[in-house]
């Protein structure tokens, strides 16, 4: 019997935050989504964890600062925010993320986490 | 639970397949299509293990289109038809582009 | 029979879409039930009625058209991301009229009544 589960949707973010609108597009989605009470979980893979370093400042270049609303996440329920390990290693940061309750997956775990979703979107 | 991973990116360009390499699992798909045929003879090909069981195939035309030779022996060489076959098979479809 | 959904991002003048096109094509074609198309980021730009494309190349609205047409094939686009391209349902009206103006409320539906979500 299909569908007595409900759907997890996984948002792979893989852009970083300011040269395109990927990943303003990925969180509008993310709102939506779980506005609807649709369980999603987001991920932060490749250039992606660029979108959660602190100290940004996008206003500085014109752009709206959308990272902001990353802090309304809970208030969203979205609860389950994964970030791939080897990214962060492979551009030398650290864990010091803009929000809080972030989850640093090493590569076997980031894959089996991503795994466990039912449709995947990425952007 | 396979995943599908459908491939649309030359590596060469961007790190799309490096990324969709960093999520394989054992048993997984993955389908070269549209600029992901420009992989088909980049190194990072044979860091794929044999023992993770992972099927590789290539939509005939794309990679014909791009004069791109498939090695029979490494891939499976698919039509649209089966991609989409490949979709209700596997469990998930994540695309890399 | 298990069903598809389909996002579209990728703008009509990217030979991507043209992939998109025939993977949708192929599966109506063989069956499968497509319970819609979800056109977001620079897909919306495939309703654009008013786009001028040489007639020698490749012409998804048509294709487009053609697949609503003959299995009634759902095309909604993302009607915030569409305003941002300059396409608008108002006067003058250059959506094409086989495409419903949505917004992301529609992708939770057709994620939820399809077996499969494909992104192109």
């Amino acid at each position: 019997m299909p569908h007595i589960l409900p759907k997890l949707t996984a948002i792979i973010n893989s852009k970083a935050p300011f040269s395109n609108t990927a990943g303003k597009d990925a969180l509008d989605i993310a709102l939506i989504f779980g506005s609807f009470e649709q369980p999603t979980s987001l991920f932060f893979q490749g250039d992606g964890v660029w979108q959660l370093i602190q100290e940004q400042n996008g206003a500085l270049i014109s752009v709206k600062d959308y990272l902001k609303t990353f802090a309304a996440f809970e208030f969203y329920d979205l609860e389950n925010i994964y970030v791939c390990q080897e990214s962060l290693f492979q551009r030398s940061l650290t864990t010091d993320f803009h929000i809080e309750k972030v989850q640093v997956l090493a590569k076997k775990k980031f894959a089996d986490k991503l795994a466990t979703h039912h449709t995947v979107l990425r952007f | 639970m396979p995943t599908l991973h459908i491939v649309r990116q030359s590596t060469f360009n961007s790190d799309d397949f490096t990324q969709c390499l960093q999520v394989l699992r054992n048993n997984d798909v993955i389908v070269f299509i549209d600029d992901g045929c420009y992989n088909l003879h980049h190194p990072l090909i044979s860091t794929i293990g044999s023992e993770a069981n992972i099927q590789l195939s290539v939509i005939d035309k794309h990679a014909k289109a791009r004069g791109i030779t498939i090695d029979e022996s490494l891939y499976t060489i698919i039509n649209m038809n089966n991609l989409v076959e490949l979709t209700l098979t596997t469990n998930r479809v994540i695309t890399w582009q | 029979m298990k069903k598809i959904a389909v996002v579209v991002t990728t703008p009509p003048y990217s030979n991507l879409s043209v992939t998109a096109l025939d993977y949708v094509e192929t599966a109506l074609k063989s069956g499968v039930e497509l319970v819609g198309v979800f056109f977001y980021q620079d897909g919306v730009m495939h309703a654009n009625q008013q786009a001028q494309i040489a007639s020698d190349e490749f012409q998804c609205l048509q294709q487009w058209q053609l697949l609503h047409q003959r299995f009634q094939l759902p095309l909604h686009l993302c009607i915030t991301a569409a305003e941002k391209r300059g396409l608008s349902d108002g006067q003058p009206n250059n959506i094409h009229p086989n495409f419903t103006v949505s917004g992301l409320g529609e992708l939770v539906e057709l994620v939820n009544k399809a077996d499969r979500l494909v992104q192109f």
